[in-house]
């Protein structure tokens, strides 16, 4: 039984998204395959898809992975807080420990800012001496290519492993043309 | 109904990942929260930057989320997915912000009218695929933010959830407090509405069109 475009179009979304049973998905198929037009809708809805899901778009600003690092590294380096209940003393000692601990935790921030920039993870040449979570890299386990990733890289699947730039040049692994190159580009762009 | 089977197993692992390092974090090594958000970092920005329409504000928002997220992580219900969680959190506060702020009109997830007549995609059959190649322009990427900005709010997000942040619709659903019925209209609409935008020949506008040269970052 055939179907208009305008039924097709109705579903097209549905379609894209995988929530038509078989047999409906059988009668637009069917269409799609004789009707250029609606073919074409098709098409350019994926396409469409295909283009906002790329992290090029609606990126974040230069400059905002630093940013953001900074003030979560800073948060991370309050330590954990504790959450009983202080007697007064405790609470003046906490307080003039607190006042002290501003301006060197401001250097430190500082310093870590301006004196290594480089420790975030867009540059994932990594340095020798950065915390096990910077600069890391992930890799495929299962996969017979040996490419190593950014870790949200969309060409990265089944089991991951992460390790460190190093370690990952050190195995053979060289590094995806996609994420990494991309990045490469975005920087020179 | 039935997500396909291969993105449900992809995102099975993703989520085992996940819950392996929420525990860790939890269990002190908090470094890794970093490495738990990096996937989320342009998402959540994305989802931001169409909401608030300014560069700065999306960002102050996001950092201001994540943070929040962090000292939030022990409520982390483990029935959602981080993700889900996370932009439902991103959400509410920008909302709340923009009360605050009191931008001229309401911020409203819920009574924004559905279109939900059909949608006639224009007359255009040679659709041109835009190559993902593509988006090293800065043009392009630029005619597709103001493209999204060309639709009203509630399509907007419908799109950016399920299509950006790749919640599925039962998830953006939930975040945004309607029906999947009513996810799937906007996701219909938004996703036409975008290819007859950015078709290369159809000058909607006058000027969003990707064959066009003078195109503007609306949020600038």
């Amino acid at each position: 039984m055939g179907i208009t475009c305008e039924e097709v179009w109705r579903d097209i979304s549905d379609y894209v998204d995988d929530e038509l049973d078989q047999k409906q998905r059988a009668v637009l198929e069917e269409h799609f395959a004789k009707c250029r037009h609606c073919a074409a809708v098709l098409e350019g809805t994926c396409n469409v898809i295909r283009l906002y899901r790329d992290e090029r778009v609606l990126a974040p600003p230069k400059g905002f992975h630093d940013r953001l690092h900074a003030r979560l590294n800073q948060k991370l380096n309050q330590g954990p807080d504790e959450r009983i209940h202080p007697s007064r003393r405790a609470v003046l000692a906490w307080a003039l420990a607190a006042a002290a601990a501003v301006p060197l935790g401001f250097a430190l921030f500082s310093a870590k800012r301006f004196i290594l920039p480089g420790l975030e993870h867009q540059s994932p040449t990594g340095s020798p001496g950065s915390p096990a979570v910077k600069g890391l890299v992930a890799v495929s386990l299962d996969a017979n290519n040996k490419i190593f990733h950014i870790p949200n890289c969309p060409y990265l699947h089944n089991k991951l492993k992460f390790l460190s730039v190093e370690e990952a040049i050190r195995q053979g692994y060289s590094p995806c043309p996609i994420c990494i190159g991309k990045r490469k580009l975005e920087k020179k762009g | 109904m039935t997500d396909n089977t291969e993105s449900n197993a992809r995102n099975d692992r993703i989520r085992a990942t996940e819950e392996n390092l929420i525990g860790r974090i939890l269990d002190g090594e908090k470094d890794l929260f970093l490495e738990l958000i990096r996937p989320y970092q342009r998402t959540v920005y994305a989802t931001l930057i169409t909401m608030l329409r300014s560069k700065e504000d999306a960002e102050d928002v996001t950092q201001d989320v994540l943070l929040k997220a962090l000292a939030r992580l022990h409520q982390f219900r483990r029935e959602a997915a981080f993700g889900t969680w996370l932009i439902q959190i991103a959400i509410n506060e920008t909302r709340m912000r923009k009360r605050k702020m009191r931008h001229g009109t309401m911020f409203s997830l819920t009574s924004a009218a559905d279109d939900d007549g059909a949608y006639v995609p224009k007359d255009f059959a040679d659709w041109r695929e835009i190559p993902s190649e593509a988006l090293e322009r800065l043009e392009t990427r630029e005619a597709l933010a103001k493209a999204l900005a060309l639709l009203e709010e509630h399509y907007r997000l419908a799109f950016i959830l399920r299509d950006v942040n790749e919640l599925s619709i039962t998830e953006t659903a939930n975040v945004l407090g309607i029906t999947r019925g009513a996810v799937k209209t906007r996701l219909r609409r938004a996703r036409l509405m975008l290819r007859d935008i950015l078709s290369p020949g159809l000058q909607q506008g006058g000027q969003v069109g990707l064959a066009f040269k003078e195109v503007r970052n609306p949020w600038e």
